[in-house]
């Protein structure tokens, strides 16, 4: 069974005159993949990536998240599957500015009731992975976009997820830095085997992943095998 | 679980010290504000009610005085004249287990008292021993009269302070023992009660039956005085009034409507009315300490709201990475809680202090009210108890006005609060 499984999900916004987002939507992502989503905006691939994170829920059809029919949750039970199940990572990083690094990587665990010194160690050895230590008890004001984003790829792993969404993970950062992040996911995906969905608006960033699924005005049309961007992805970016 | 959010909270609060401090200072401002009202309110409630033990006793005077109306052939104006029967119709069956300690005063006689060629003015009245304890006359010196006085017919005399001070030198009690005369007649000394230096009273008081075999040998009487059992409540003592005096009225002639003709003054109703005004003056004071309260409050609540909105974002993140709606509403309310209880007894411990203060500088005050000094504030300070009180009502206040804010930010889906900037 696929670990994410998606049947003609539809979604529509009232705000004044309804808006049909999504229009039926089919779905399935194993685990371990490493997926884009791509599409120009207003194509419906944010409100997906909402739906996928439960930050936002859907009007018809089915989404199963490991065999857990992700259905009219309470906010409570939300809370709980996004915090066990799904680590986000954002375009503008969205890290709580009056905390420091090590801080923003614990809540997660925080959240969980991980007792203050075990988050502690936790967060420091999820920092030391992405080469953070010494930036632990910087505030997020002190710190250049990528580290800033490689704070939140380690808040975003340390409650070990089953998937790892990231929505223009590489939006506000330069092109070197784009592809330092990129590489980092690529490396996540690869060595530890994280299931990680992407969604963008640039083939650059696109091509860095196996498989492409482009979304078109609310449908999901190509989708794409892309299994060797290794050999000549990197340049493509940007 | 306890500990965390108490960091969790540290840390926000330490990161936002501008909102801190504004939201501090609304509550320290009206806890302050309170307990230095209740303060000031008790400090003045205190000097009205000793004030009032001091001068107003339990006890009802009656005193003949010009009639108002004509009666019976009587033309209005008319001087009444209590005397002896009266007295027995105070003391008679009739009042039986109402009346209670009759005692009598003669008319005063203006006299020059003289000792060793110094003089001073003085008004001699005879009076009886409980006149002092129904008269809250204060001792400075030596004794009021005693019984063995009335039965002896004593020459004996108690006069004022300020009377004490013009005939001897040094402290009133050198005047103890001595003899002064008035007139023909030699009076010895026992006493001299308390007058301030501003006081200049000239009453003087000597036995009830030594004024009357010197002065006047008539029955006549100045004033009856009596305590009373039975009536309690405002209404009731008006209704023994208007029944004590009809009986008086009839003897004298009085027509039975007419308000003046006698003179009473009954210090229990007094009292009352003295009570009942303190009681209001401290319900106002409540009632101003509430709306100083409620000001604090809605300045925490405005606070909350506005850092619920600003904070929005921050929430819609905790969210995301799985914060529960429970956990966001805790975690506001648990700041609320700590700002109100930390800054409330900030603003309790000014209060109290500024309580103090007062009590060191006007409570010290004396202000001269013509034949007394009186303090104006008195121990001008509130209770722990209810500063405590104040404190929690602040807090809990200020928990209420948080919930609105906090459930609704716990309500708002992450995904709305995510684009909140």
């Amino acid at each position: 069974m696929a670990l994410i499984e998606l049947k003609d999900i539809n979604k529509t916004y009232n705000n004044g005159q309804p808006l049909h987002v999504l229009k039926g939507i089919d779905l399935n992502i194993e685990r371990g993949e490493f997926v884009s989503i791509m599409g120009a905006s207003g194509s419906g691939k944010s409100t997906l990536l909402n739906i996928l994170g439960i930050l936002d829920n859907y009007d018809t059809g089915t989404y199963t998240l490991d065999g857990k029919l992700i259905k009219d949750l309470s906010e409570k039970q939300a809370a709980d599957y996004r915090n066990r199940m799904i680590g986000f990572i954002f375009q503008s990083f969205n890290l709580i500015s009056f905390k420091t690094a090590v801080e923003n990587v614990e809540l997660p665990l925080y959240y969980q009731g991980v007792p203050r010194r075990q988050r502690h160690e936790q967060a420091m050895e999820y920092l030391e992975k992405l080469g953070l230590t010494q930036w632990a008890s910087h505030f997020p004001n002190e710190m250049s976009g990528g580290q800033k984003q490689r704070v939140a790829i380690a808040r975003a792993l340390i409650t070990s997820p089953q998937i790892i969404l990231a929505d223009e993970p590489t939006g506000a950062l330069d092109s070197k830095t784009s592809v330092e992040v990129m590489q980092l996911l690529k490396k996540l995906n690869q060595e530890e085997g994280i299931t990680i969905i992407v969604v963008t608006h640039e083939s650059g960033v696109a091509n860095e992943t196996d498989k492409i699924i482009h979304i078109k005005d609310g449908v999901i049309g190509q989708i794409e095998e892309n299994i060797h961007h290794d050999a000549w992805g990197g340049p493509l970016m940007k | 679980m306890r500990i965390e959010i108490i960091h969790e909270i540290a840390s926000s609060l330490r990161n936002n010290k501008l909102r801190t401090a504004l939201t501090g200072f609304a509550v320290s401002w009206g806890i302050f504000l309170l307990i230095a009202l209740l303060g000031a309110g008790n400090g003045l409630m205190n000097s009205f009610s000793g004030n009032v033990e001091d001068y107003i006793s339990q006890t009802i005077t009656v005193e003949g005085w010009r009639t108002s109306k004509p009666y019976k052939g009587y033309k209005d104006g008319r001087y009444i004249q209590l005397d002896q029967e009266d007295v027995t119709y105070t003391k008679g069956d009739l009042w039986e287990g109402v009346i209670d300690n009759v005692t009598t005063t003669t008319s005063s006689t203006s006299s020059t008292l003289v000792l060793d060629g110094k003089t001073v003015g003085g008004w001699l009245t005879g009076a009886m021993p409980r006149h002092q304890e129904q008269f809250k006359i204060k001792m400075a010196a030596g004794r009021f009269l005693n019984p063995d006085d009335i039965t002896g017919r004593r020459k004996v005399i108690v006069i004022s302070g300020s009377q004490a001070r013009e005939l001897v030198p040094g402290d009133v009690s050198n005047i103890l023992g001595k003899w002064i005369s008035a007139g023909p007649i030699s009076y010895q000394v026992v006493g001299v009660y308390h007058t301030d230096e501003s006081d200049f009273r000239r009453s003087t008081y000597i036995p009830y039956s030594t004024y009357k075999s010197i002065y006047d040998k008539s029955d006549k009487i100045e004033s009856i005085s009596f305590s009373v059992n039975g009536p309690v409540t405002l209404e009731e003592h008006k209704a023994f009034e208007e029944e004590y005096s009809l009986g008086l009225k009839r003897k004298h002639d009085i027509a039975p409507d007419d308000r003046m003709g006698l003179w009473i003054r009954n210090g229990y109703t007094d009292n009352l009315e003295m009570n009942k005004a303190s009681h209001i003056l401290s319900i106002a004071l409540w009632i101003l300490g509430i709306l100083t309260l409620i000001s604090g409050i809605v300045g925490v609540s405005n606070i909350m709201l506005i850092t619920v909105k600003e904070r929005t974002h921050e929430f819609g993140i905790r969210k995301a990475i799985g914060a529960r709606p429970g956990a966001i509403l805790k975690l506001i309310i648990a700041e609320s809680i700590c700002i109100t209880a930390v800054f409330g007894y900030v603003g309790m411990l000014m209060g109290m202090i500024a309580c103090q203060v007062m009590d060191k500088t006007v409570g010290q005050k004396a202000v001269d009210i013509g034949f007394e000094k009186i303090q104006m504030l008195v121990n001008p300070t509130v209770g722990l108890d209810v500063a405590l009180e104040a404190t929690l009502l602040l807090i809990i206040a200020g928990t209420l006005a948080g919930i609105i804010p906090a459930w609704k930010a716990a309500r708002v889906k992450p995904i709305e609060a995510l684009r909140a900037e």
